[in-house]
């Protein structure tokens, strides 16, 4: 959780002023700030440290629109707001590409993914070839035999992703192994 | 979070001392001040139309005039403002462009509907859209140069409204220098024309605009 006693406004006014330490202090801060935004707004921790740079990246770049005057919080949470909004956008876009259609999941949501009708060690070599993501679900389902619920409390997904994840994954590798 | 510290480590690596950007009144009102002695020097090398005393007694057009220039000081404002990241904290300035553009557009129909019977149209059509266009290239080139350094969020709207200032000087001049009362051609080809590089800056805002 962010410090209420942190002056943000003080450290970046010394920021930029040339003091390093303050600044690492503010962007250590500010990222600590900043965390259960981001936690709240994404799927998964990798992502959320990959929006997390983003951020502190624009906020560097743009400090020179701060000039130390007006309270901090509103002007960090606006650059953190823009990025994020770019990072949803460009990861939507991507995800409508290979959308498919929703009543497809209704059905499997209740599926007990776990469960295939193919052996993992059969299958462990077109698995490591599918994206990384759904390899590593398919690995700690099958291999490390974890729910798909310990999945997604593993890797910080929800676990509807989890299982749609897995079901696609088992959709790619069904097609592999028919053809 | 190895990945963040490595990265603040880095940031702070670089925390050389910065010149805070101006406040976004001071930055407007330079803005201002160099479109201002633009359209001076303009004028004193084109001259004004030779009937302006006779037009400014009509007061459809002086109240056209009177919004116009509304509309550049209240979109060089906004422009600015909306160049910080949290429109410096100044949310309600951003917005009075739009405001001003509405009470335009609704001066521009009352004095449509006044113009009766109509006044003759001008020979000429969309030479008056490019001289406009010309004439406002020089303020949209430095406006979209100094909002490139600065940091927006809203790129659609920041790039959309620095148009409304740059081409508002353009619309200022031609009203200024042309010799035409027609408010059919003037809705036509001076302002129509802005609206629709305002809406096309809307569209290009995030390209234009990136950082």
């Amino acid at each position: 959780m962010a410090d209420n006693s942190v002056d943000y406004s003080a450290l970046m006014r010394q920021a930029l002023e040339g003091d390093a330490q303050a600044y690492a202090t503010l962007l250590n801060e500010t990222s600590r700030m900043l965390r259960p935004y981001l936690v709240n707004r994404l799927f998964s921790g990798n992502e959320v440290d990959d929006v997390l740079q983003e951020i502190l990246i624009s906020i560097h770049k743009a400090r020179h629109t701060y000039d130390g005057t007006r309270p901090y919080k509103p002007w960090a949470y606006a650059i953190a707001k823009f990025r994020l909004q770019d990072h949803l956008r460009s990861h939507y876009a991507n995800n409508l590409q290979d959308a498919e259609d929703i009543d497809e999941f209704e059905n499997i949501l209740s599926d007990n993914v776990t469960e295939s009708e193919f052996s993992y060690e059969a299958i462990s070599g077109a698995v490591d070839k599918l994206p990384e993501k759904q390899a590593t679900i398919l690995r700690m389902m099958h291999q490390e035999g974890y729910t798909a619920k310990e999945v997604a409390e593993k890797i910080g997904m929800n676990e509807s992703a989890v299982k749609v994840a897995a079901h696609r994954a088992y959709k790619v590798l069904r097609e592999k192994l028919e053809r | 979070m190895g990945n963040i510290e490595q990265l603040v480590a880095t940031l702070s690596k670089d925390a050389a001392p910065v010149k805070p950007a101006p406040h976004p009144y001071i930055l407007s009102v330079k803005w201002l001040a160099i479109a201002s002695s633009y359209l001076i020097v303009s004028f004193a090398i084109s001259g004004f139309r030779p009937d302006l005393a006779n037009a400014l007694q009509n007061p459809w057009f002086v109240a056209e005039l009177v919004l116009l220039f509304v509309l550049f000081i209240t979109a060089a404002i906004a422009a600015a403002v909306l160049s910080f990241p949290d429109m410096h904290q100044k949310r309600h300035m951003a917005y009075g462009p739009l405001w001003v553009g509405g009470v335009f557009v609704l001066m521009i129909l009352f004095a449509w509907r006044a113009d009766s019977p109509s006044t003759p149209l001008p020979m000429h059509s969309l030479a008056c859209t490019l001289s406009i266009a010309l004439f406002s290239l020089p303020p949209f080139v430095a406006t979209f140069y100094a909002l490139r350094k600065l940091a927006s969020t809203h790129l659609r709207l920041t790039s959309s409204i620095a148009v409304l200032f740059a081409f508002s000087t353009g619309a200022i001049w031609e009203r200024l220098h042309e010799q035409n009362d027609s408010i059919i051609h003037v809705i036509e080809w001076h302002y129509l024309p802005i609206m629709v590089l305002a809406m096309l800056a809307l569209w290009l805002g995030k390209k234009l605009l990136k950082w």
